[in-house]
């Protein structure tokens, strides 16, 4: 039963994708500014990197679903909220007020699905998703309607009404026949009158049970023909009224959105290129970064070469000393924390230091071995030693989580200054200042 | 994408070994040019075969540093043992590319020649460009700059070459930040020595 609805989920999913797509390209022909980028997965992974984020997000969530039935409750609203701040600031910024209303509307069914506390949660679930994201359900939903005959009445009473809350909105949706654009947008509106209708619905009587039930598998039916009818519709290209239909056109017009898709990985991963539209200005702003990167490269050689004579790289000295077997438990958040010598940061400078030699022990500890043969070589490691930072594990065990999220968001914010990073920045410079103490 | 932190310390590892075959430390005759322009290479090679030559920057950048014949020796001193592999990679790159540059240049030259007098021709007789024209043109012009900037981009149409410039960005960036902290780094150990 449970592999049903995996399997169940996962085609959802896919077929979910599919209309992403398409509202998304809706949306890139509406308005460049409208696409969502989603770090939360792909970043670099080249085809559609956008909608496999999407997908992901989505069966994390029923992933999520499918654990809470296990057993912790409490566990699955914290999930839900670390999932809406992780994706929270991963560029988002029109899309995310949409996505951020998708969420909301699965925490509330999940909640919901606690409350019942069976197995409803599945389609709860699967259920939140598929009309949050306008898709018209069909396999899943006559499941759904099945299944809650089974369930115990309580339980059928009140997810039978959301669900039918649900789909008389969508059939306004599809039996209206609007356009696609504004059809999206509607989705959104969907979502969020569901959770009203939520909420009133708990409060009703079990009197409408039976008349809810029927109307539901009603309104099930007339769903899965309207999706049929509009299933051919759904291609991979398509072309708008009065674009050409030939095949070098449509090749061109994908060809077209890739690049403008990678456009917008770019653009999130340049500083400094979010508010510039129209690719030139988009290339510029790209050519010039990747040339002062190339010139800050040239520039650090030159400066280490000018630095160099009395630096001396040495390994065969390192290995037979072994000399901070106390570093490497607190090795990886050290290491970590040179991530934060971005140019922004700089101005810290003696959190920088200590970043920098953060790194350098993490080398040290990760048996590579950045050593100076100085006029006194023994002494800086010692004095690093000294400080009490390395030898307490447990506050940085605790940086760890912040970090390794700062870090997961790091691609997509590139320098913008950018709210969620701030607190962790502080508490990182709090702590390489008191490691200076 | 792996993880940031590690792949910096992928690179530095490779870095500073590449810097220790090269005999770095050894030659205390260097000048400061030679030395900056080791430096430069192996950081640069360092960062090639951390991306382990998957993407075509950096068998670009792995081939061009052992295209050219006064940093042939070190490059192959810096690859040191992995050279065999990499070049293996990168050695379907250079033969290609040079036939095809030789065979591309003529036809570009000519392509390019008759082009140019078509726009004047059809500049002289519709002094008006549509706008249209003038966005595609300097969108081309940046394309070809940007082209010329990532190692190996004069191949690459469109696409690749967006995709290409993201890697060598995130790979850019990585490098930057650790011959950052490298030199700071030894800036302090001036401080404290002296």
């Amino acid at each position: 039963m449970n592999r049903g609805y995996i399997q169940e989920e996962m085609l959802h999913c896919t077929d979910m994708t599919v209309l992403e797509r398409q509202r998304a390209r809706m949306k890139w022909h509406e308005d460049q500014l409208q696409q969502g980028y989603f770090g939360g997965s792909g970043e670099f992974c080249g085809g559609g990197g956008v909608f496999q984020g999407h997908e992901g997000h989505h069966q994390v969530q029923n992933f999520q679903g499918l654990v809470g039935t296990g057993g912790g409750d409490l566990v699955l609203g914290e999930v839900v909220s670390q999932s809406v701040k992780v994706v929270d600031p991963a560029g988002l910024k029109n899309r995310w007020a949409e996505l951020g209303r998708l969420e909301l509307t699965d925490m509330g069914f999940e909640s919901c699905g606690l409350v019942n506390g069976t197995s409803s949660e599945f389609e709860m679930t699967a259920g939140a998703i598929s009309t949050t994201s306008s898709c018209p359900p069909k396999v899943v939903v006559a499941a759904a309607a099945e299944q809650k005959g089974k369930v115990s009445v309580p339980v059928g009473k009140e997810s039978s009404k959301k669900r039918k809350a649900d789909k008389v909105q969508h059939t306004q949706v599809v039996v209206e026949d609007e356009p696609k654009d504004k059809r999206s947008k509607l989705c959104a509106e969907d979502g969020e009158s569901k959770i009203t209708g939520q909420t009133s619905t708990k409060n009703t009587t079990a009197n409408n049970n039976n008349n809810n039930r029927e109307s539901s598998s009603d309104t099930s039916k007339e769903n899965s023909k309207a999706s049929e009818v509009q299933k051919p519709d759904y291609i991979h290209v398509r072309a708008r009224r009065g674009q050409a239909t030939d095949s070098h056109s449509l090749a061109e017009r994908v060809r077209r959105e890739k690049i403008s898709e990678r456009m917008k990985y770019l653009q999130d991963l340049v500083p400094g290129c979010n508010k510039i539209t129209g690719k030139a200005g988009m290339l510029d702003e790209i050519i010039n970064y990747v040339q002062s990167l190339q010139r800050q490269v040239e520039f650090l050689s030159m400066k280490l070469a000018a630095v160099n004579p009395r630096l001396d790289f040495n390994i065969e000295d390192f290995f037979g000393k072994e000399m901070f077997p106390a570093c490497s438990t607190s090795f990886p958040t050290i290491g970590m924390s040179s991530e934060m010598t971005n140019p922004a940061y700089l101005q810290f400078n003696p959190a920088q230091v200590v970043a920098c030699c953060g790194l350098e022990m993490g080398i040290n500890s990760s048996d590579m071995a950045l050593r100076r043969t100085i006029s006194a070589p023994v002494s800086i490691p010692e004095t690093y030693i000294d400080t009490p930072c390395f030898t307490q594990p447990p506050p940085s065990s605790t940086w760890d989580a912040d970090l390794q999220n700062l870090l997961n968001l790091e691609f997509h914010q590139g320098r913008s200054t950018s709210f969620p990073s701030q607190p962790f920045t502080g508490s990182i410079e709090a702590s390489n200042l008191k490691m200076e103490m | 994408m792996r993880h940031p932190s590690s792949l910096k310390q992928e690179f530095l590892k490779k870095w500073i070994m590449g810097l220790q075959r090269c005999g770095f430390s050894s030659k205390k005759s260097m000048s400061v040019m030679e030395r900056k322009k080791a430096i430069k290479l192996s950081a640069d090679l360092a960062m090639a075969s951390t991306r382990n030559g998957t993407t075509c920057w950096s068998r670009a950048l792995i081939a061009n540093a052992s295209r050219n014949h006064e940093n042939k020796i070190l490059a192959e001193q810096i690859l040191g043992p992995e050279s065999q592999s990499l070049k293996k990679a990168s050695s379907t790159m250079p033969p290609v590319i040079c036939s095809r540059r030789i065979r591309s240049k003529k036809i570009l030259k000519r392509s390019c020649s008759s082009h140019v007098r078509r726009v004047r021709k059809f500049a002289l007789s519709q002094k008006v460009l549509s706008a249209n024209s003038v966005a595609k043109r300097l969108v081309r012009k940046r394309t070809n700059i940007l082209k010329s900037l990532v190692p190996g981009g004069e191949y690459m149409d469109d696409i690749s070459l967006i995709e290409e410039t993201l890697d060598y960005i995130a790979y850019l960036r990585a490098q930057v930040d650790v011959m950052r902290c490298v030199a700071s780094a030894t800036e302090v150990v001036d401080r404290n020595s002296d």
